[in-house]
């Protein structure tokens, strides 16, 4: 059932986010459902933010003729790497004329100057933010924290309007609630009432500005020149007087994002991984997009440990290791090596499972967090890395299987046999 | 050569999902078993250590939670009510200050403004004296966030100091650059998962730490080994008998599916295997390997257990002089 959840966003939403705690697959994520978008016949573009070397090679984003914050595109490479098996198989069940995939990777620092750019269009003025001390000492730290600068392109990628469906990995930031509150708080940093306090202070080479102060700005201003000192004041007042005249674009810019983030084509796509800190931030994560008014979609839940079902069962497991231990005597070993070796086998099996009945609760509890119609996608541990494009693909269709998993939805195999070890695993 | 053991600060991070967390509690339990008075700093939202020792959330102010280990948890608003107070000199003032919403706003959007906090409050805390007028910890160990965070913490003094050339802040930065720059006060310590894309994420961080901030990482520790159970012979014995006739077709399946159980853990090991040897290259003696403790939920005792395996003289990198002040790039 719920895949079908899954597949609506994929083929209906113009933004897709994918959100979660950093090392749970976020971005490989989101590349994944891009694919899937783009090969059920959607202009697609994944925008991802610090990917992980390997992820960039599958999407071809790792040559030095890819430059940072421009779409390359996709398609045609996964082509080239299914031929020559089946080289339309590359457009899923579209003609290549009917769907596209870009993937663009930003570069925060690079991103900050563009953003700089497009909000000052005036080139005396841009001039004079871009060699301002102030916004240069700034700009590795908008780098190290990329928040504003994603949302900022993502706005404008959507004013654009060149894909059909967007999907954003969102930055590894110290928390989603974060990072979807960046263009607020950057409003904070630069407003008009910022700017008041600001806008009084003499200039390096005035003496003083005439005029009166309001009790609230001499108050500031006190607060500023003693934490700030009042022998930088005049350059920190410089700074904000260069955004004076784009305080309004700014702001509406801002708004706009917001508005896209809480569209109802927009969608988000929680994604976490087994684990307990993993399962109370994403219990986080749920309770922030209610309380914000976000669409939430789904939770796609990597590397769970799922396990052949008789392995489940210890008391099963220990006899086919003794049935085992018998035809190796057999065979000339030592009794006592085999029996060694045939408890190693068993110990292998109990950590496997100790690891499958954490997981199952893990997923257990996620289910009791979901209400209809999200989706709850299982996917399994992977035994390697995410090298090539079809392997990204088969993800995606893994994803689309993994909603309807049953060692997901049905309880522990071992729950019959081990209820109160279940049970204990579910905190 | 100077052990792990001896700084006074260990900020402890790695990608996400590899155990900082874990880790850093065992640094901090192994020292408290060596008789170090030991404060652990915990930075995310949701505290990993607190519940352990019956607490609901990480404590804004250092809390005890057991002899010779204090808790606290990083709190940004914290953090900046006590800067605004330290610098006005009167907490009053900056209490009042802090409560206009434009004001609080403002600082709190700053860039870079965790990182200049978190910095100020660490080299408070170092200097804090106990009851006896000696230092009130011996160790502030610091579970930090992503790598991204702490690489760019090497910046901040730079930064400021380039926005601030002079006055209070001015000053702030050259404390805060003394003690990230100091080896005997401050060691990173990543941690690593023993996967190909982690390893090479820890290698090029630590590479970039050492050519751009001149820093040598104190340890690289990889966590949650496999064991090696069943080696390839075994499994191929083993094979052998399975698909001899006299197996019930159930029996042959549960068997199969024993032998697929060790195939996924000697994979595994072997995947470790195959990154170990670059991490041994560079980190040398520096390189701590802990086992998988094959749970998802974090018990003290296998935070204890974690901890028996670092040796009290754990080695770590060659100490190296501090780099000249300004020595850190800003790209224009």
């Amino acid at each position: 059932m719920s895949s079908l959840r899954l597949l609506e966003s994929v083929d209906r939403a113009r933004l897709l986010v994918t959100v979660g705690s950093g090392g749970v697959g976020k971005t490989t994520t989101a590349a994944a459902l891009a694919l899937l978008a783009a090969r059920r016949g959607r202009k697609t573009l994944v925008l991802t933010i610090d990917p992980a070397r390997r992820l960039l090679q599958a999407l071809g984003l790792d040559g030095a003729d890819c430059p940072p914050n421009t779409p390359l595109p996709v398609l045609p490479r996964l082509h080239q790497q299914l031929l020559p098996a089946d080289g339309s198989a590359a457009y899923g069940l579209v003609a290549p004329e009917h769907t596209s995939l870009d993937a663009m990777m930003l570069d925060p620092t690079l991103g900050a100057e563009q953003m700089v750019e497009r909000l000052l269009p005036n080139p005396a003025l841009r001039e004079e933010v871009l060699g301002n001390r102030i916004y240069r000492a700034l700009l590795p730290a908008l780098g190290a924290s990329p928040d504003l600068v994603a949302l900022e392109l993502l706005a404008e990628l959507h004013r654009r309007d060149q894909y059909e469906l967007i999907v954003l990995d969102t930055p590894p930031t110290h928390n989603t609630a974060e990072f979807l509150q960046a263009g607020q708080t950057f409003a904070h940093f630069i407003n008009e009432q910022v700017l008041k306090w600001f806008a009084k202070v003499p200039a390096r080479d005035e003496s003083r500005r005439p005029g009166f102060f309001s009790r609230g700005s001499v108050a500031a201003m006190g607060v500023l020149g003693r934490l700030f000192g009042s022998e930088v004041l005049p350059d920190i007042a410089q700074f904000f007087r260069s955004f004076r005249d784009v305080m309004p674009a700014m702001r509406a810019r801002s708004e706009a994002t917001d508005a896209l983030l809480r569209s109802p084509a927009t969608r988000f796509v929680a994604v976490t991984a087994p684990g307990e800190t993993s399962l109370r931030e994403a219990r986080h994560m749920l309770a922030l997009l209610q309380r914000e008014g976000l669409p939430f979609a789904g939770f796609v839940v990597n590397r769970v440990l799922v396990l052949p079902q008789a392995l489940g069962d210890e008391a099963r497991v220990q006899a086919i290791a003794a049935s085992l231990v018998a035809r190796l005597e057999r065979t000339g070993m030592e009794p006592l090596v085999a029996s060694h070796l045939a408890a190693r086998l068993c110990d292998g099996a109990s950590k496997l499972r100790d690891l499958h009945l954490a997981d199952a609760a893990h997923v257990r509890s996620l289910r009791t967090m979901l209400s209809l119609p999200s989706f709850l996608s299982i996917v399994p541990q992977l035994e390697h890395d995410i090298h090539t494009l079809p392997e990204l693909c088969d993800l995606g269709a893994r994803m689309v299987q993994g909603c309807d998993t049953p060692a997901a939805n049905a309880p522990a195999p071992a729950g019959a046999s081990r209820p109160s070890a279940a049970a204990a695993g579910a905190g | 050569m100077a052990g792990v053991f001896d700084r006074s600060v260990l900020l402890v991070t790695g990608k996400g999902g590899v155990g900082k967390s874990t880790v850093a509690a065992s640094l901090a339990r192994r020292a408290q078993a060596d008789g170090k008075r030991v404060l652990l700093i915990e930075f995310e939202s949701v505290s990993r250590m607190a519940p352990l020792f019956g607490l609901q959330e990480a404590p804004l102010e250092p809390v005890r939670l057991d002899k010779g280990l204090d808790l606290m948890g990083f709190d940004l608003l914290e953090a900046l009510h006590g800067f605004a107070g330290d610098q006005l000199k009167v907490r009053a003032l900056a209490k009042l200050a802090l409560a206009n919403k434009v004001v609080r706003g403002f600082f709190l959007a700053m860039p870079a403004i965790r990182s200049i906090l978190f910095l100020y409050h660490l080299q408070r805390l170092e200097a804090t004296h106990g009851p006896r007028g000696d230092r009130r910890w011996d160790l502030m160990i610091c579970d930090m966030p992503t790598s991204g965070f702490v690489a760019g913490l090497f910046g901040v003094p730079a930064m400021v100091r380039m926005i601030f050339r002079v006055g209070p802040l001015a000053e702030v930065a050259e404390s805060m650059s003394q003690l990230l720059f100091d080896p005997l006060r401050l060691g990173v310590v990543l941690v690593t998962l023993p996967e190909e894309m982690p390893v090479v994420e820890t290698i090029e961080l630590r590479h970039e730490l050492r050519r751009r901030h001149g820093v040598d990482v104190a340890a690289i520790v990889v966590n949650g080994l496999y064991p090696e159970l069943v080696d390839g012979d075994e499994l191929a014995a083993l094979s052998a008998v399975v698909a001899e006739p006299g197996l019930s077709s159930d029996d042959r399946h549960a068997a199969e599916q024993l032998l697929w159980a060790a195939e996924v853990m000697r994979g595994r090991a072997a995947r470790a295997r195959r990154v170990l040897p670059d991490l041994e290259h560079i980190a040398g003696e520096t390189l701590v390997a802990l086992p998988h403790l094959f749970r998802r939920k974090l018990h003290l005792d296998s935070i204890d257990a974690l901890a028996a395996r670092w040796r009290p003289d754990q080695r770590s990198a060659a100490l190296r002089p501090r780099p000249p002040a300004g020595a850190v790039e800003v790209r224009p």
